[in-house]
Parts: C-alpha cells; structure tokens; sequence
C-alpha cells in the first residue's frame, strides 16, 4: 500500500493534477483573452459604465438595456459593471496594465485618449461608417460634435453624453437686485453690481477638492474671447492676449466683489449651499444645475444667454464624455454590436430622467426635452457655440487634455485667479511653465 | 533495559549501530529510514514553506522592485515595464530641482512636526487626565477615541462644514469677535494651520491609548517615593513619568511620523493641496504627478525619496530607543 493520504476520495496525487489542469487552463484563457482576436462568442465581454446620473435610477436602467442584450449567433453575452468616479483612472489603469480591461467602456473625458496615446483603443470607424452611416445614427449626432473625437488614426470614442460650461441665474435675485439680463461681459458686470447692492454675489463658482468646475469656467471665458489653452499642434499655449484680457476680466470682478472670496476652495456642495443661501445670483456651472439645489431654488433658475465678447465672438466650453472599445477584447465583433446596439437603445436613460448628461443624439433631446426649456436651450444655443479643450487650435480631444483636465495645474491656477491675488499675465504664465512640465 | 541503556541505544540507533558486542556495525535498516524521514522532512519543509516564501516576495518585494523600476522610465500608470523608455535617474534629477517638491517638502516636514508633537501632547495630557479619578471615566475614554475611529472622509466633511462657508459654525463665531470674512481654507496660511490642527484632531486618540499603556506600566511605588522624598508634582513628571514612558514616546513619535509623512486623505479630502498648492504634501505631490499628470515614473521617484527620509528618521528614533534600554 502506498503512503499516499487520501481524503474525502481525493488522492494527494490527484489533486495535483486537478490543480495543475486548472492552473493550465486559467493560463491558457489568459493568453486567449490577450490575443484580443478571438470571436468564439463563448465568453462574455465587458462592458464598464460610470455613474453618471442618479445613484439609483441611472444604474438601474442602464442594467436593464444591458440585460435586454441578445447578441447574434456567434456573438458574445455582455456582463456589466459600474466603476466608481473614486480613483477611477486606476481602476482604468490598472486594468489595463493586469490585460483585464473592459472590452466597451465609458470613462472620464479623456480616458479614451489616454489609451489612445498607447495603441490600447480599437477605434470606432467601422461602427461610425459602416454600421451608423446606414441605419442613421450618424446623421444623428449634434451638430460637429462627432468630430471631436476622431483623432489622426480614426475615432478613438464616440461621444456619449455631454457636459457643459454655462451660466444659471436666480431670476427671483436679478429682479429683486433690478438686474437687466447679461448679453455680454460689461453688462454681466453690470449685473454683479445690481446683485451686490443687495448682498449677493453675481458670479458664483467652486474650485475646491474635488471640484474642477472653477478651472473649467476659466477655460470657457478665455474661449469666449477666441482664446483657449492649445494652439494648431495641440501644444500648450495659454499667455495668448486673448486669454490675458479674460483673466484680467475675472480678476476685476474678483477685486469688485462679485466673486464669493471664499469661492477658490469651496466644493460643489459648498457652491449649492451657497444657491441654497441665495448668496449666489448667479453660478458658472453644468447642465444639471437645478438637480442639485433645493426645489424652491430649482424653479427660480434660467439658463442665461450666451455672451458676446469684447472680441465679438460667443464661445463656451464642453465635454463630450465619450464610450470606447479597448482593443484587447475576446470578440472585436461582439464590441462593436453591442456598441451599436446600445446607442439604438440608450434613450431611456434621457427620457426616464436618470440625470445623466445631455445626450449626443438629436432624436432623444427632441424624445426627452420636449417639456424643459432649459435643456432644449442648452442644446440649441450653448452646444454650437462651445468647444472642447483643443481650443482655439482644434475643436477635438486628444491626449495632451489629460494634462489639464481637472489636474493640479488648473486647480492651482483657478485659485490663483479666484484668490485674486496675482495678475492674468503671471497667473498664466505658472500654468504654462506648470503644463509643459508634466 | 534502564535509562542509560535506553540512551545508549538511542544513539546508536541514530548512527545505525548495532547493539554492542552483537556482531559488526552494520548500517540498520532503522538508520536508513532515520536518513529518509530527515530527507522527507526538508522536502515537506520546503513544500510549506515556498508558498509563504513566494507569497512574501510577489506580496513585498516585487512592488518595491516594479515601482523602483517605474521611477527610472517615463511611463503612465498603465505602461508596463518594457513599453516605458529608460530615463535613468532623470525623475530624481527632475523632483530635486523642482521648487513645488521643495515646497511640498517643506509643508510636509511641518505638517509632521504638528502632527508628531501636537498629537503627542494633547495625547499625553488626556492620558494623564484619564489617570485620575474624574465622573464618567469610561464615557470620557469612548469619547476621546471617536475622532479616530470615525472614517475619514465623515470627518473631513464635518470639518468643511464647520469652516468652508460664511454661514459655517467657525466663521459665524468669529464674526461674533470682529473678524469677518476669515477665509479658512482659502487663505494658504489659514489652511496650512486648519490641516495641522485637523491633523492632530484625529490623531491624538492613538497617542492617548499609547501613553496610558505606557503610565500603565510605571510602577506607582516610584511616585510614592518621589513624594516622600518632596518632589512636586512638574519635578515627578519630569524626573521619573517622562523617562519611564520614553521608550513608549519614542515608538510612537516613529509610528506617528509615518502616519504624517505618509498621510493622503487628511489633506486630499481637506484641500486636495489647495489652495495654490500651500497644503500639499509629498505624499498628494506624488499622487498628483502619478494619476493627475500621468507621471508615474516622478510619482514614484517622490515616493521613495520619501521612503529613504523615513528610513532615516526611524533609524535614529530606534537608535534613541536602543540607547533608553542601555540606560
């Protein structure tokens, strides 16, 4: 008799070869699912989502569409998973690095260009030309905003929802200040006047922890004046004269006053504590603003026009947030039908009002904001006039954004300038020495 | 067979000998079987032990080493090691001529000197305080640990909420004195101070529970004397409870120096370094570089820059410890 233990039926012996059976075949799907070829349709891809709408609704409707997914013969099942805003580039990151990244995924603004940048991305032409060009998604799109994401080598992403930079003003504030409605810089200055007679702070922002927004603003002043942060070649360049003349603006309205002193390090819940105040009269913000204040206030606020600058020109600042295929999936072919058949079906997640962003289609904010006259004047009036980061150079994403959305750099240099303390020249100077750097 | 036969053949049998006088000395088939269940026993020793060993060095040893190679490429915090290009020691180069490190190292040398002596003395004190009989001691105890049991992030938010606004509780008291619009987080000096002093906030509980096992320790005979001998009551703690303790004192000022130096989300979730850079620390520069910037080639140079001050200063923490036991 061998002095083999034997336990439960199970030989020492055996199980080492039970073991190692499955260490081959765990190694062996690994090396398949690296090879990113594979159309077997066995095994499920991934599909990563962010929160970006509701804690609940949101997350929930958008797993009911992917649940609904029935791929075609020889085509992969789709598992999903939410990633959490928190340190979420590591997630990404990291993912990729271990090879066990999503097949389709949202990201932040700029997730796609980053892995773009590393010959990670499958990009989107074939969906966008073939797929799109035919059953009319493409034409679909809002005006130019389809081309924001189509870099040299294709279309890294195609655009998901939006975000944008504009301004909301407490109509029940300007009227009791007697403030005329803003059409362009010197008559918003006016208006911070007439609100500070009554106690209140015209200009409202935030660029505390956590909050990008104030940085953003900036950004969307300076593209108002046909200014921005890159030139031709996608490289930075901010100490423009353009640029100087919207700071020195911003400034101004800093020493005057206007701006809530503390705004430089205040949170976006700091910022809607103030709305709910009604210390602020008026707040540089996105699209969502009234979901994040009280109803009272909610109903008091009106998307202001867009202002004319001293150059003459409008212009504001947007995101296209954006989905992407990763080149390493287990079925190429299952990323792009299930990328198309979520765009065939996403629209509920407007018209069930899960709070996500405004949407990149024109039939769903027809479908969704037939009732909200906001959301229809932020589409029709906001987003052909914005830009993204690559202005005034380009009006696309690349990887050079990842350098300034929402980085150190932006958020010193927006409290630099909500601070007050510095001049336009300086301030943006520190920013381009800052950018060049990292 | 008595005891010292009993040995004898022990051994023999260990050698494989035969019993003495019974014929020649022959290798027993006992002994070749004591040499295989040694033989087995180091197999089955290495058998156990290598997955701890392996564990240990892919748990410990490769980060170290996968981060100190990051730190000599350029790469993102996606690019593997052979996709990133070699720059040598360009990333220390760059992080020691760099004003925002010298200025990060500065405030966090502060923010470590705060943290360290602030928490240590409010720490020491309440443990003094706990020492003597005072109504609801264990009341008191459970409260003076909340600060350090609650998350941090609670915490930090609390914190925003007491200073961040004009209608926030700190700003309205001051109003009250005649100081207006104190911008607490805004101001760089301001916030530099409301991070320390948060910093010592959910720290002392630790130092609290260090000291008082410490006092616990110290023979209450030793005071007895002390006052029959006439020592007051500054005399008796600073001849004979701060020696007795120093042992104690020093392994907590090391544990607490790493906590400072080491310490991401107090200011992160506080400040995030702000404003205009006055709160950053090495730690969030590191962050910073490593997944705003994408640098993780300086995120990490910074990092073990951080790791070889802190090796340093524990060292010669140690070496005070080493020196109060010779005593």
């Amino acid at each position: 008799m061998t002095s083999e233990s034997k336990v439960n039926g199970f030989t020492r012996r055996g199980f080492i070869g039970l073991a190692g059976a499955a260490a081959a075949s765990t190694l062996l799907a690994a090396c398949s699912a690296g090879g990113g070829s594979s159309s077997s349709g066995t095994k499920p891809i991934k599909f990563w989502n962010m929160p970006w709408g509701a804690p609940t609704a949101f997350p929930q409707e958008d797993k009911a569409i992917v649940a609904a997914y029935k791929p075609k013969s020889g085509l992969p099942a789709v598992s999903y998973q939410q990633i959490q805003w928190a340190n979420f580039t590591q997630t990404f990151t990291t993912a990729v690095a271990a090879n066990t990244n999503p097949s389709v995924s949202s990201g932040g603004g700029t997730t796609a260009f980053l892995f773009e940048k590393e010959g990670k991305i499958h990009y989107a032409d074939d969906v966008i030309n073939k797929v799109w060009a035919s059953n009319g998604i493409k034409d679909d799109f809002l005006p130019g905003l389809l081309d924001t994401m189509k870099t040299k080598n294709g279309y890294a992403a195609v655009p998901y929802n939006l975000d944008m930079r504009l301004y909301w003003y407490n109509k029940q504030l300007m009227d009791k200040a007697g403030a005329s409605l803003p059409t362009d810089w010197d008559s918003f200055e006016a208006a911070c006047k007439a609100l500070k007679k009554i106690g209140v702070f015209g200009y409202g922002t935030y660029s505390g922890a956590g909050a990008f927004t104030g940085g953003h603003t900036l950004v969307a002043h300076m593209i108002n004046n046909g200014g921005g942060l890159f030139d031709k070649d996608q490289n930075v360049n901010v100490v423009t004269d353009q640029n100087i003349q919207a700071m020195e603006w911003v400034l101004g309205l800093v020493k005057n006053g206007y701006v809530d002193p503390r705004s430089a390090t205040y949170t976006s819940a700091n910022a809607y504590s103030q709305m709910n105040a009604g210390a602020f009269g008026m707040i540089w913000d996105g699209a969502g603003t009234p979901a994040n204040v009280n109803a009272n206030v909610a109903s008091q606020l009106v998307v202001g026009d867009p202002l004319v600058g001293p150059s003459g020109q409008k212009g504001a600042l947007y995101f296209p947030n954006n989905i992407f295929m990763f080149k390493n999936s287990p079925s190429i072919a299952g990323s792009e039908a299930f990328l198309n058949y979520y765009y065939q079906n996403m629209k509920t997640l407007w018209t069930k009002k899960t709070g996500i962003g405004l949407p990149p289609l024109k039939s769903i904010a027809q479908a969704a904001y037939a009732d909200d006259p906001s959301a229809t004047k932020i589409i029709d009036t906001w987003q052909p006039i914005s830009k993204t980061w690559g202005a005034p150079g380009s009006n696309t994403v690349f990887y050079n954004v990842t350098k300034v959305d929402g980085t150190q750099p932006m958020i010193a240099f927006a409290q630099s300038i909500l601070g007050g303390n510095t001049t336009a020249k300086d301030a943006l100077t520190t920013l381009q020495k800052a950018l060049e750097s990292a | 067979m008595t005891a010292t036969n009993a040995v004898e053949g022990l051994k023999r049998a260990r050698r494989g000998v035969g019993v003495a006088g019974r014929g020649p000395a022959t290798p027993s088939p006992r002994g070749r079987q004591g040499r295989t269940t040694l033989g087995r026993s180091w197999g089955t020793l290495t058998a156990f032990a290598l997955p701890s060993l392996i564990l240990l060095v892919l748990l410990n040893l490769f980060p170290v080493i996968y981060a100190f190679l990051q730190s000599l490429q350029n790469g993102t915090p996606s690019t593997l090691p052979w996709e990133a290009d070699f720059v040598g020691l360009q990333n220390y180069v760059t992080v020691l001529t760099s004003p925002q490190f010298w200025q990060a190292a500065e405030f966090t040398l502060v923010f470590t000197i705060v943290g360290v002596f602030g928490s240590w003395i409010v720490g020491l004190g309440l443990a003094l305080l706990l020492r003597t009989r005072i109504p609801a001691n264990t009341v008191f105890k459970v409260l003076l640990l909340l600060p350090w049991i609650v998350p941090i992030v609670v915490s930090s938010t609390a914190w925003n909420w007491l200073v961040a606004t004009p209608q926030s509780p700190l700003p309205v008291l001051f109003s009250w004195f005649g100081l207006d619009n104190v911008n607490f987080l805004g101001d760089p000096l301001l916030a530099q101070i409301l991070v320390c002093v948060f910093k010592v906030w959910i720290s002392f509980p630790f130092m609290m529970m260090m000291m008082s096992a410490a006092l616990a320790s110290v023979d209450t005979n030793v005071y007895e004397a002390a006052r029959v001998d006439g020592a007051n009551s500054w005399q008796t703690f600073t001849g004979i409870t701060l020696p007795m303790i120093s042992r104690s004192t020093y392994i907590a000022w090391i544990l607490m120096t790493i906590f400072c130096v080491n310490d991401f989300p107090t200011i992160f979730l506080l400040t995030q370094g702000g404003p205009v850079n006055a709160t950053t620390t090495l730690i969030v520069l590191a962050y910073q570089y490593a997944f705003q910037n994408l640098q993780t080639g300086i995120g990490t140079a910074i990092a073990f820059i951080m790791t070889a001050v802190l090796v340093l200063i524990s060292v010669v923490l140690y070496r005070q410890i080493k020196k109060v036991n010779i005593e």
